[in-house]
């Protein structure tokens, strides 16, 4: 049983393999002198409102759980680490070939397909730059596609029904985050001659490790030592490494997710 | 961006979208740098900058950023050059079979040269996993619960040889036996044939068992010896698939399983020695099988009897050799191996101890099938026969315990100690 100094970590279990993920992170940081458990929330709401009532040390949250703690804490939560793939992710806009768009401005009278309400790449951010674009978004159709909402778009799954739309023909144009993008093209699931990237948004920042600032500073030293002591070189830590789908975990930086911030305020979007 | 002086290997792209097929250009350039090795990518493909740099973020490379191309290709077209420099993560280990050509021989091109082109180390690393010996291998993969890890107990350098052999001399037990030859016998010769290729059937289902136990724990690095193996495990099955067919072609059917033979086998079954388990079912037992299967041929009443086991026998020489070259090289690398053997066939002896002797189906069916009927007198023959059969096993065992490496007088001892099972 974790003792009062195990650090309770919260994730949100947006996949079955979230168990493997965090069972061996639970076990590398208890053999690490990091005394670790976890919980796992069905949806980041729950998650975040669990870190501010002080029933978790530490979440393990999507950009829009991190503002929205920072919102609710006043900027005074603590940013723990991130991975080396939360930096500089971008939004695409994807078209069918055939669609005549060549940039975000042709989108005028033609259909979208977007991902999940509280996907930040694939809704909230893509919308929020195309409108920085200039883009008139009352002027496209949006075809939307709402799973797992509460998951922030974390399955990918929204983003894959996008693409499926836009092989359908069922829309011109859609958003996707650029990891999907280029690990779809990777993995040879794209028909290059039917769809193409026709704009890439600014960078912004995915998940962090968000604390209370209270939290106890032996419990900070000890996770972020443990955290940092991860290599990619280790079997033992690649296979963790890879499930959560980083090479090497990384120092917090916050302006990742200032566009984020401005496009919740203008969208309205309710933290 | 200045990176021309640093530029290892480059390629032409043409116009190759990312997710069309410029990964296949990309990745195997990649591998031919050293970490820290710069590709130059002239690509004509409009805005690849975008994916290129999310799928290096992804690789772990280092996007260096574009430029126009310096030389405009053939065909002539827009060239973007992109740069990008190799990172230290996944490199595989060891150096690329650069150069590699194995060459026919007389129209051959044999296992034993790709031995000779690729020897095997002396000891293997469990984390290689099954990747073919002489492959680069990628670091961090898992480790495999492979335990037979040193050449010494594992692998004779005639293995590959034996390979070969094997492999050319497989048959069809369907097509190469003269089936439609088979002509009736007396109805108690045929049942004491029947029991005979019972017994057989019985032994050599054991013989692929046995085996089948080692080759999944035969590191990958020693691959010649699980190949090897499998041959001997498909002969195995298809003696076990003749030797019914020909219980049940001449109307007896099968006859009895004893228990003596039940012991013996799970006596074999049970050994968890590489080593030990060849010296015992290969050199002693397969071997054993050879003089009997010899004398079932001499007297085989018809000639699918004979061919039957002709071939069969034939098979089991080559296990035989392969059992001897594999306890020779063993011991030539460890001469405490000699005691730990005797002690196996010691233990094996002890635990046969409440048997009293060859199976009595097996010495009665062998006694019949010598006499080619029982009419008294030739009885009295066969039976003759078959006394003379043990004296010849005894001998011949002796000759090849002697070959394997052991004293006359070790080779004595053993092989009176050996199971009355034959196998």
């Amino acid at each position: 049983m974790p003792s009062d100094t195990s650090i309770l970590l919260g994730a949100v279990a947006y996949d079955p393999k979230v168990v493997s993920i965090w069972e061996g992170i639970r076990d590398y940081f208890n053999d690490a002198g990091a005394p670790f458990d976890f919980v796992l929330f069905s949806n980041y709401e729950r998650q975040v409102q669990a870190l501010l009532a002080g029933h978790i040390d530490i979440a393990w949250n999507t950009p829009l759980a991190h503002v929205k703690v920072q919102q609710h804490t006043q900027r005074k939560s603590l940013s723990l680490g991130m991975r080396d793939s939360d930096r500089d992710f971008h939004s695409r806009l994807i078209v069918r070939s055939d669609s005549g768009i060549k940039s975000p401005v042709d989108l005028s009278g033609k259909t979208l397909a977007v991902g999940t309400a509280d996907s930040t790449q694939a809704r909230i951010l893509p919308l929020h730059f195309l409108k920085e674009c200039g883009v008139d978004l009352k002027a496209v159709r949006m075809l939307t596609f709402e799973t797992d909402a509460g998951k922030h778009g974390d399955t990918g799954s929204s983003e894959l029904e996008v693409l499926d739309a836009l092989r359908r023909g069922d829309a011109d144009a859609g958003t996707i985050g650029d990891l999907i993008w280029v690990l779809e093209q990777a993995a040879g699931h794209i028909d290059t001659s039917l769809l193409k990237s026709v704009w890439t948004s600014p960078p912004f920042d995915h998940c962090m490790f968000d604390a209370m600032p209270d939290l106890d500073a032996q419990k900070i030293a000890r996770f972020k030592s443990a955290l940092f002591a991860m290599t990619w070189e280790n079997p033992e830590h690649r296979r963790l490494l890879e499930l959560e789908g980083l090479r090497q975990w990384m120092p917090p930086r916050e302006e990742g997710y200032d566009s984020l911030r401005a496009a919740v305020a203008d969208q309205g979007y309710p933290l | 961006m200045n990176n021309e002086s640093t530029v290892a290997v480059a390629i032409d792209a043409g116009e190759l979208p990312l997710g069309g097929g410029l990964l296949a250009l990309v990745r195997p350039a990649l591998q031919l740098l050293e970490p820290g090795g710069v590709l130059a990518i002239n690509s004509g493909h409009d805005g690849l900058q975008d994916d290129l740099s999310v799928w290096c973020k992804v690789q772990q490379h280092e996007y260096l950023g574009h430029e126009p191309a310096p030389n405009v290709v053939d065909p002539p077209h827009v060239s973007i050059r992109h740069l990008i420099r190799r990172g230290h993560l996944s490199v595989p280990q060891g150096d690329r079979e650069t150069g590699m050509r194995l060459e026919a021989r007389n129209g051959k091109l044999r296992a034993d040269a790709v031995l000779a082109a690729v020897p095997m180390p002396e000891t293997a690393d469990p984390r290689s996993g099954f990747a073919p010996r002489g492959a680069q291998v990628e670091p961090g993969g898992p480790r495999y619960p492979f335990d037979l890890l040193e050449s010494r107990h594992v692998a004779p350098p005639e293995v590959a040889k034996l390979f070969d052999q094997a492999v050319e001399s497989q048959w069809d037990g369907n097509r190469d036996i003269p089936w439609h030859n088979l002509p009736g016998h007396a109805p108690d010769l045929e049942r004491a044939i029947g029991q005979v290729f019972t017994f057989l059937a019985e032994n050599e289902l054991s013989a692929l068992y046995v085996p089948s136990r080692f080759v999944s724990r035969i590191h990958p690095a020693y691959a010649e010896v699980a190949m090897f193996l499998s041959t001997q495990m498909a002969d195995e099955a298809r003696h076990m698939d003749v030797f019914l067919k020909r219980a049940r072609s001449g109307g007896a059917g099968l006859g009895v399983s004893s228990v003596t033979t039940s012991q013996s086998l799970l006596s074999l079954l049970e050994l968890t020695d590489f080593t030990e388990a060849t010296f015992l079912l290969s050199v002693l037992g397969e071997g054993t099988f050879i003089d009997l299967l010899r004398f079932i041929e001499d007297h085989a009443p018809d000639d699918v009897t004979a061919e039957i086991v002709r071939r069969a026998g034939n098979d089991e020489a080559r296990h035989v050799h392969f059992g001897l070259v594999h306890v020779r090289h063993a011991l030539a690398n460890d001469p405490g191996l000699y005691q730990r053997l005797e002690n196996a066939v010691r233990r094996r002896a002890a635990a046969m101890a409440a048997s009293s002797g060859v199976p009595e189906p097996l010495q009665d069916g062998l006694t019949v099938l010598a006499a080619g009927s029982t009419q008294p007198r030739a009885i009295a023959r066969g039976h003759d026969d078959f006394r003379q059969l043990l004296e010849v096993m005894h001998t011949n065992r002796m000759k090849r315990l002697e070959h394997a490496g052991f004293s006359p007088a070790q080779a004595k001892t053993l092989s009176e100690l050996h199971t009355p099972n034959f196998m």
